[in-house]
């Protein structure tokens, strides 16, 4: 103890005698008003002259009086404060002796006028931030339309010469930048005397190092005065566009051009590309450079329903019909296509309107030639078929969009958004199929089919959606309307020609033969109108209740025309002519709770729905004799969702719903199509709909400081009354099927994936797996088939990222199908199929790179000595280049090894197939990009890593 | 503005009972996820400027709340949980900033990537550079001062109020004469503004929960933490700001 107080004494003394010598002082003072009242609790800051950094701060007596001890001797700023006078600040110079006072520091009163005054144009002139002087051109009054170098006249410590050279602090500025860029080269009045005083948010003079010092990285003391130029948002405005030219062996084509340009409001693009490489349409980052601001809109969609609450992103349907621009197709990898597409987009946007309008043109030829193979099992014997046809393909599309979207107040928002698709196309199809009774195509031939069809298609079809929402005062309660009105309206003609030998006693010979020609044409037109409204309405905090309504009144008309050509000329087929107008109508009423808190989201709900399906079907308009179909379902429908946030980046989702899908309307017909006479239809005037009950788990983990990452689930579906195509089969190998419903068939899923990093940033490893199984029911010739699929899947991931100049990511995928027949046990089997790959990037000197792909898919099925192996190699080498790296040129040898085919094989109800097309193979390209943006290579794989 | 002298002939006459006093500070957080993006060297100009371009454009921010609590010794930021508003709910991140000022003592609880971690330590203030502007925050008159985060590469703009005669502010700020009602981080990256300053006693709402649980480190250690996760996730082509709070 004693000890401690003689330690803490000597330091006393030791500070004293060192603050004597070393000069602390003590700064006094006191603050009155002009009347000398004194101001208590005033705020003193005491601050460093050269970059006002706080050093200490008080607050001022009863007194008025103030007083900092000990401070260390230097020059300071003192800055004063209180409320409703204006801001005091003086430097300060100590004194020698001990104490310094300032005396009574008078602040000056702020009346309403100054105050107001004061906090809406009071803005420093100018504000120092370390070397940076940064002018604020507000405090600065030009006349309008003046120049920036009118503007830089007024700035304290800038001045320009006759000639326009600017000087700051004496010094001439050498380097003009505009938002930190170059403007026009080095030419410094460039900017200032063509840019409006008004487009400037901020002007900033500072030393900047010279050029060599910069490209060398050695700082060799010198340093250039350079001005900057802060563009107001408003006045930023930019373009950037991309080019790039192909040509490759076997006259492979490609090119591919946009621009954008923009400013604070508007964004302008095109588009257009063309190849025969069977690139598809638009790349996703193709699709995101033309809609710009109006790429991803959240809550388009007018349906509202179970977890209303959730606006998401709806795209459309998948297929060739839909309305919107289809994006990221990627590669096709069946047959020879040629592609061509255009297009323009333009969005303007403000925070209260977004106005967005698009044209989008695409056009695809297809040129495809397949082999495939099909074994139907039946009730202990089997048939194969083998098909070689060949397809010839033309499609196009015009499509127009529209949506507006405006904000009316806080409260109040209204969406109304347009599209439109016309479309046309024309398919020659021609094939000939052999049919073999047994599981081989070497045992007795049955029959055999040379068929040739010609369709030609027009289309059209109009989608209208308005949504209106609106938020109540109280918080949590919302509202929302939306009507729909779609139009689709579609006309074709087939030519359907077919020849069919039938086989029984000779293979040679046939015993009947039977020839088809007939002509269709179909004329359809649907309308639709539907409507929604949602109410959202919280309560206990915790809970809110969300109810829904849906409607919709959907009509088709059909008119199909069928003829048979006979040599005396075409004859009304009655059997096949049809025509219908079908009304369905559909309600649904739903509630839901969801409880939501701290992470959990749990919400429960229930709807009931009634489909009406009121349809008239005759031989053709004219026809009196009609038949009726009237049907109404009515089905509850449970919703059950959860959603938690188990802090630490895991998540545990999962849910229950029950969907219904109504009979397909062809389907309920009540007639027989024998347009193909190996494969005739019978609808089923009593189907009722299907109902899928499904279930799914998930948990979701990842740890973002060691990069290891989780995920596993299951989902499972059970299907009452599925509609599915029973098959009745003859002696001559001719399936009839109808539609039944069926209860029964389910399918379950499990799924898990692992990654790690084996060397943090350098190496990772992922594996995954899942099982499914799958049991599907069809009634084969009257006797009920189960097909028990089981799936087997794994594989694993290995990336290699040891520097930037050198990657390797390599994987490998297994997969096993394991099927059984009940009516055909001896016709089990495996389908395997298997994937190896590996991708290697090197950057080489002088921005060369290397990039090679390599895969091996092998697709095995030994029942049927179905054996296929596919390597396939593509190597490219390319080399940045021109001023920014704008420039590509690159070399690329696609499948090397001149070995790919399009593959598939499968197992399904009674049959097991396997197919193979033929597609583009061995080619070598040079192309050449040119990027506004720069061409950046990188020899990890792009986008965000794993 | 008669508002204004009329606080001040309350603290000029009742200075003892202001002190006592305490304050309620509820701030609004907006953090630009758009702005992030441009700062991820990993990812090409091209890259960069289609995001900008597409969803950056309708970037309206993420929006949060948080509320301080302070007495002239001590004082309590949380983060408040999000108002229902109809739909599906997120969890709130969990975060506590305390400091003892009579101790010159700080305890901070911080989500940081998957771990929660409760960083005891002395109290340093951050460096302020007072400059020469001024702006009303809601009905006060605030002055603007500076700061830097090397660890985080952040540049801080903060606006005190010196009527408020209290050295706190939001979430990791303060230090100043007065209290902080706004701080800009990175010119719009990151905002945190007053919305509601309440006076009243604060003694009860500065109790601390009973239960804190997290890994307890220092603030060297923290740092040491950040910047060992800003270089590893750069490098492996992550966002950094994914798993950490701005």
């Amino acid at each position: 103890m004693k000890k401690i107080l003689l330690l803490a004494i000597l330091c006393l003394t030791l500070s004293v005698a060192h603050a004597q010598t070393s000069g602390r002082f003590t700064l006094k003072g006191s603050t009155v008003d002009t009347a000398g009242v004194p101001l208590p609790e005033s705020t003193v800051m005491l601050l460093t002259p050269k970059d006002s950094t706080l050093v200490n701060f008080a607050r001022t007596a009863k007194d008025g009086t103030f007083e900092f001890k000990n401070v260390k001797r230097a020059n300071y700023l003192i800055k004063i404060t209180y409320v409703g006078y204006l801001p005091y600040q003086e430097a300060v110079k100590p004194k020698d002796d001990d104490v310094t006072d300032l005396g009574k520091i008078k602040m000056t009163f702020m009346d309403q006028v100054l105050y107001d005054v004061v906090i809406k144009a009071f803005r420093a002139p100018l504000s120092i931030r370390g070397d940076t002087i940064e002018y604020d051109p507000k405090a600065f009054k030009v006349q309008p339309g003046a120049s920036v170098e009118d503007l830089i006249r007024r700035l304290p410590g800038l001045q320009v010469d006759q000639d326009g050279t600017i000087k700051a602090q004496g010094e001439t500025v050498k380097r003009v930048t505009v938002d930190g860029k170059r403007f026009f080269g080095d030419d410094t009045k460039a900017a200032t005397k063509n840019l409006p005083a008004e487009a400037i948010s901020k002007v900033q003079v500072f030393n900047e190092k010279t050029e060599q010092s910069r490209i060398t990285g050695v700082d060799d003391g010198k340093h250039e005065k350079t001005l900057n130029l802060q563009l107001k948002d408003s006045h930023k405005k930019g373009g950037f566009g991309k080019a790039t030219l192909a040509a490759g062996t076997d006259k492979r084509l490609e090119g591919k051009i946009n621009y954008n340009r923009f400013n604070e409001k508007n964004q302008f693009s095109v588009i257009g590309l063309g190849n025969n490489t069977n690139q598809g349409g638009m790349s996703w980052d193709d699709y995101q450079d033309f809609k710009g601001s109006q790429s991803f809109n959240w809550g388009d969609d007018g349906d509202f329903g179970f977890g209303g609450g959730v606006r998401y992103i709806s795209f459309g349907g998948d297929d060739d019909e839909s309305l919107t621009i289809q994006a990221g197709r990627g590669a096709q990898n069946r047959g020879f296509n040629k592609n061509w597409a255009g297009g323009a987009n333009y969005n303007f946007d403000t925070k209260k309107t977004k106005f967005n309008t698009s044209y989008y043109y695409n056009q695809t030829t297809q040129d495809l030639d397949a082999t495939a193979r099909q074994t139907n099992f039946l009730t202990n014997s089997a048939f194969t078929k083998v098909d070689t046809n060949g397809r010839l393909n033309f499609n196009e599309n015009h499509r127009g969009s529209l949506r507006f979207e405006k904000t009316i107040d806080s409260l109040n928002t209204l969406i109304v958004l347009s599209n439109m698709r016309i479309g046309s196309g024309t398919a020659d199809y021609f094939s000939h199929q052999e049919f073999f009774r047994g599981a081989q195509d070497t045992t007795q031939l049955s029959n055999t089919s040379d068929q040739r069809n010609f369709s030609d298609f027009n289309s059209f079809a109009l989608g209208n959606t308005a949504i209106f929402r609106h938020k109540f005062k109280k918080k949590g309660r919302n509202f929302a309307a939306s009507l729909a009105y779609n139009v689709n309206n579609s006309e074709g003609t087939i030519d359907q020609k077919s020849t069919n030998r039938f086989f029984r006693t000779s293979e040679t010979t046939p015993d009947s033969i039977l020839n088809i020609n007939q002509t269709n044409y179909t004329k359809s037109l649907r309308n639709q109108i539907k409507g929604s409204v949602l109410f959202i309405e919280p309560f206990a905090k915790k809970f809110v209740v969300e109810t829904f309504y849906n409607y919709s009144l959907k009509s088709d008309d059909v008119d199909r025309d069928v003829f048979d050509i006979n040599e005396s000329g075409p004859v009304r087929n009655t059997n096949l002519s049809r025509y219908y107008r079908n009304i369905s109508t559909y309600n649904r009423l739903g509630t839901s709770v969801r409880y939501s808190h701290n992470g959990l989201n749990i919400a429960a709900g229930v709807g009931a729905q009634q489909i009406h399906l009121d349809g008239k079907f005759s031989v053709d308009q004219n026809d009196a004799v009609r038949t009726n179909i009237d049907r109404k379902f009515f089905n509850f429908v449970p919703n059950v969702s959860l959603n938690f946030d188990l802090k630490q980046n895991r998540y545990l989702y999962g849910g229950y719903n029950v969907s219904v899908q109504e009979p397909n309307i062809r389907d309920l017909q009540p007639i027989v199509d024998n347009s193909n006479p190996l494969y005739i239809r019978v609808g089923n005037p009593n189907l009722v709909p299907t109902v899928n009950h499904s279930v799914n788990l998930g948990y979701n983990y990842f740890n973002p400081g060691s990069f290891i990452q989780m995920f596993f689930g299951a989902y499972y579906n059970y299907y009452d009354n599925q509609v599915i195509y029973s098959q009745r089969v003859s002696e001559n190998l001719v399936t009839t099927t109808m539609a039944e419903n069926i209860s029964g068939g389910k399918n379950f899923n499990l799924y898990g994936n692992y990654g790690f990093p084996i060397v943090k940033t350098k190496s990772n490893f992922n594996i995954n797996a899942s099982y499914n199984r799958g049991n599907n029911l069809t009634n084969i010739n009257g006797e009920l088939n189960e097909t028990k699929n089981n799936g087997y899947n794994w594989g694993a991931r290995l990336d290699f990222t040891p520097s930037d100049k050198f990657t390797v990511y390599t994987n490998a995928n297994w997969n096993i199908t394991d099927t059984k027949y009940s009516i055909s046990s001896g016709q089990n089997q495996k389908i395997i199929n298997t994937n190896y790959g590996a991708e290697m990037n090197v950057k080489l000197p002088k921005d060369i790179y290397f990039n090679s792909r390599f895969s091996y898919n092998s697709y095995v099925n030994n029942r049927f000595g179905f054996d296929q192996k596919m390597p396939i190699l593509n190597v490219s080498v390319f080399k940045t280049m021109l001023k920014s790296k704008k420039g590509e040129i690159r070399l690329s040898a696609f499948d090397l090894f001149n070995k790919n085919r399009g593959i598939s094989q499968s197992a399904y109800q009674n049959f097991v197939s396997q197919e193979q097309v033929r597609t583009l193979a061995r080619y070598f390209m040079l192309s050449f990009t040119y990027n506004m943006r720069g061409v950046a290579h990188s020899v990890r794989r792009k986008g965000f890593g794993y | 503005m008669k508002k204004l002298f009329a606080l001040f002939l309350v603290i000029a006459g009742l200075p003892a009972l202001a002190q006592s006093d305490g304050l309620v500070v509820t701030y609004e957080r907006t953090f630009f996820w758009s702005k992030v993006y441009e700062k991820l060297t990993f990812l090409s100009e091209e890259e960069k400027s289609r995001m900008k371009n597409s969803w950056g454009v309708n970037d309206e921010g993420w929006k949060s709340k948080g509320q301080l609590v302070a007495s002239p010794g001590q004082s309590k930021y949380v983060e408040l949980e999000e108002e229902a508003d109809g739909g599906y709910r997120g969890r709130k991140s969990e975060y506590l900033v305390f400091r003892d000022f009579d101790k010159a003592r700080k305890m901070e609880l911080e989500e940081f990537a998957g771990k929660m971690l409760l960083i005891e330590d002395t109290l340093i203030a951050p460096k302020w550079k007072v400059m020469n502007k001024i702006k009303e925050i809601g009905g006060y008159m605030c002055m603007m001062a500076v700061s830097e985060d090397s660890i985080k590469g952040q540049k801080i703009e903060a606006w005190f109020a010196n009527d408020l005669a209290y050295g706190s502010g939001p979430e990791r700020y303060y230090g100043l004469p007065g209290m902080i009602l706004e701080v800009d981080v990175n010119d719009g990256e990151m905002l945190l503004t007053a919305i509601k300053v309440e006076k009243k006693p604060v003694a009860e709402l500065l109790a601390l929960p009973k239960k804190i649980k997290g890994k307890k480190i220092t603030t060297t250690e923290y740092e040491k933490m950040m910047t060992t996760h800003f270089r590893d996730s750069i490098k492996s082509r992550r966002n950094p700001y994914w798993a950490v709070r701005y």
